[in-house]
């Protein structure tokens, strides 16, 4: 048998995510009700944002815009998060109840299909806000719309994007080894609020923590360097891509090994 | 022909951490770990021909489930060698669930929100089942079961017995080779419970694919078995045709009679005419278990009509029930 190809995981994911999508539309009050939710929630943080920066026009040297930019560039980073890895809250409960081992047995990589079964289409909500912003910002930085500029930008999102799912991997992963791994997850999507923030607004010592324990530098700051201030960027943000895929794949490999430790215990 | 499944000498350990009591002993398991090794299986061997139903069972706890997870590729044997279909299904996890099926009777392995056939579409294509015989499939089934009621309603709205149904479907769709069912028939009603085993009945001959069915309930063995396997404690204890099992001990049968009268009192009286067969009485009946390699039930009867007036009376096998029971409490001597 052939192995299974990316071509191959593209094709079912989509064929998932249009069964899943078609089932959520029966529920509209459900959909409607969430989607509400989710935009308040962005709105709350939008507000809190502008009322501190009436206070501060800026903090360390980051102006209004500038800061705005970050905002936007975060909330789109954790879109694919938010829609494609959401499955990993549940992740405790399976694991609790033994119902876990349901995912065992088809023929097509466990990760894959774990995390292929939700898909958060609030995410969506939280994407369009986020590009909103982004733009907005964008405009009055006059940042303009070169080529190059673009495909930093789809480059560095992407980046962006890889270190939040897999501090949420790792995070979830936890559960097969500890019980009250809840905590862990929540620890961690809260930290990442930070992401919004200059790190060098932190002291060095949280600035280490955030770098390379906790790397939530590279959600936001570190990639949006080298769009926001080309003549500055550190070496960590040219080489934050790279660290996006080893930690990514790092946090896969411990997912993995999780699942096949936990299958060894309890029936 | 060879095998379907191979499985020579083997063990499955675990290793499990010595809780020790109270807080004080959980803030010493935080500083020093105390494992103890616990053997859930202990060097079986067995081997399976394709088409065969196996029952496969046990008392809870004895191993059942930890023999299916190597089998299915989820658990690597400490020793010993497994092969399914001439691989190692823990070398390649992947690979092996091409070749089987699985089912548990209380968790659904079908898409929650989705109607059945959409579930279905979606194994066919993580399954590479091509057009032709996926249409073969569905014509199966819809002879079989009547499918079209099920088609369209989302798996979460189902009853149970529907779900069972369905998972059922589910896991033969790919046509596997072999097909693992857990407890299919828990928690459904008798006609349901019936249903359910025609199915599996239909699709192992139509199919000839080998089914390992773990149950509690002996109505599913005696109507799907032929070949038992039993395991207590890690150990085989037994594996081999379901008649052989009851010959194991004795053909014995019960003869049940009624008399009017004091049945405490005839009861007595018949032991002491009968003293090779053990003799008991309920408010209706007195019951004889006959051993029908010392005496025929039938000459017991004529020597009992002889001395009393038999108002009325039965004949009782002794059950798979009882066999099964009989070897979780004293073992195959």
């Amino acid at each position: 048998m052939k192995r299974n190809g990316l071509g191959f995981y593209l094709r079912i994911y989509g064929k998932i995510l249009a069964q899943d999508l078609k089932s959520k539309m029966s529920y509209r009050a459900d959909f409607i009700i969430s989607t509400i939710g989710m935009i308040f929630t962005n709105i709350s943080g939008f507000v809190s944002f502008w009322i501190l920066f009436r206070s501060f026009p800026s903090i360390n040297g980051w102006g209004y815009y500038e800061m705005l930019f970050l905002y936007g560039f975060s909330l789109v980073a954790l879109t694919p998060v938010q829609c494609l890895f959401d499955n990993n809250w549940s992740l405790r409960q399976y694991v609790y109840s033994g119902d876990f081992i349901k995912y065992c047995f088809r023929p097509i990589n466990l990760f894959f299909y774990y995390q292929s079964e939700v898909f958060d289409i609030k995410g969506l909500g939280q994407l369009a806000f986020g590009l909103g912003t982004l733009i907005y910002s964008w405009t009055k930085i006059g940042l303009g719309f070169t080529p190059l500029i673009l495909l930093k930008m789809t480059v560095f999102l992407i980046t962006a994007s890889l270190v939040m799912a897999a501090m949420q991997n790792a995070a979830a992963a936890t559960c097969f080894w500890i019980q009250n791994s809840f905590y862990i997850l929540d620890l961690v999507t809260r930290f990442k609020d930070y992401a919004k923030y200059p790190i060098t607004i932190f002291s060095p010592v949280f600035r280490f923590i955030f770098t390379f324990f906790l790397p939530i530098a590279f959600i936001a700051y570190y990639p949006s360097l080298v769009v926001l201030r080309p003549d500055e960027v550190p070496l960590l943000s040219w080489l934050s891509p790279l660290i996006a895929v080893v930690f990514f794949w790092l946090s896969y490999k411990l997912w993995m090994r999780g699942a096949m430790k936990y299958n060894g215990t309890g029936s | 022909m060879p095998a379907i499944i191979e499985i020579k000498d083997v063990t499955k350990e675990f290793k499990v951490l010595n809780r020790r009591e109270g807080l004080k002993g959980s803030i010493k398991d935080l500083f020093s770990r105390d494992y103890k090794t616990v053997r859930a299986v202990d060097s079986i061997s067995m081997s399976i021909e394709q088409g065969e139903i196996v029952g496969y069972l046990g008392p809870n706890g004895a191993g059942k489930s930890t023999t299916i997870k190597m089998m299915t590729g989820v658990l690597e044997p400490t020793e010993g060698q497994i092969l399914v279909d001439g691989a190692a299904p823990y070398k390649n996890r992947e690979r092996n669930a091409q070749k089987i099926g699985v089912v548990f009777g209380q968790r659904s392995q079908l898409w929650w929100a989705l109607p059945l056939i959409e579930s279905f579409r979606l194994l066919k294509d993580i399954y590479r089942i091509s057009d032709e015989q996926y249409d073969g499939m569905m014509k199966l089934y819809g002879s079989l079961v009547d499918i079209e009621p099920l088609l369209h309603k989302p798996v979460r709205q189902m009853s149970l017995g529907q779900r069972t149904l369905s998972d059922i479907l589910a896991a033969f769709l790919h046509d596997p080779k072999i097909v693992f069912l857990d407890e299919p028939t828990i928690g459904l009603d008798v006609s349901m419970k019936a249903k359910i085993r025609t199915l599996i009945h239909a699709l192992n001959k139509e199919k000839n694919t080998t089914v390992i069915l773990t149950t509690h309930d002996m109505g599913d063995v005696d109507a799907l078995c032929r070949r038992i396997v039993i395991i207590d404690k890690g150990k085989m204890l037994y594996d081999n045709d379901i008649e052989h099992l009851k010959g194991f001990f004795g053909s014995y049968r019960t003869l049940k009679i009624r008399i009017d009268g004091d049945m405490k009192e005839i009861a007595e009286s018949i032991q002491k005419e009968l003293p090779d067969f053990s003799v008991s009485a309920d408010d209706e009946w007195i019951s004889v278990l006959v051993d029908e390699e010392k005496a025929k039930v039938i000459d017991v009867l004529g020597r009992l009509q002889s001395s009393c007036k038999i108002k009325d009376m039965q004949l009782e096998e002794i059950s798979t029930e009882e066999v099964i029971k009989k070897i979780y409490e004293e073992g195959v001597s």
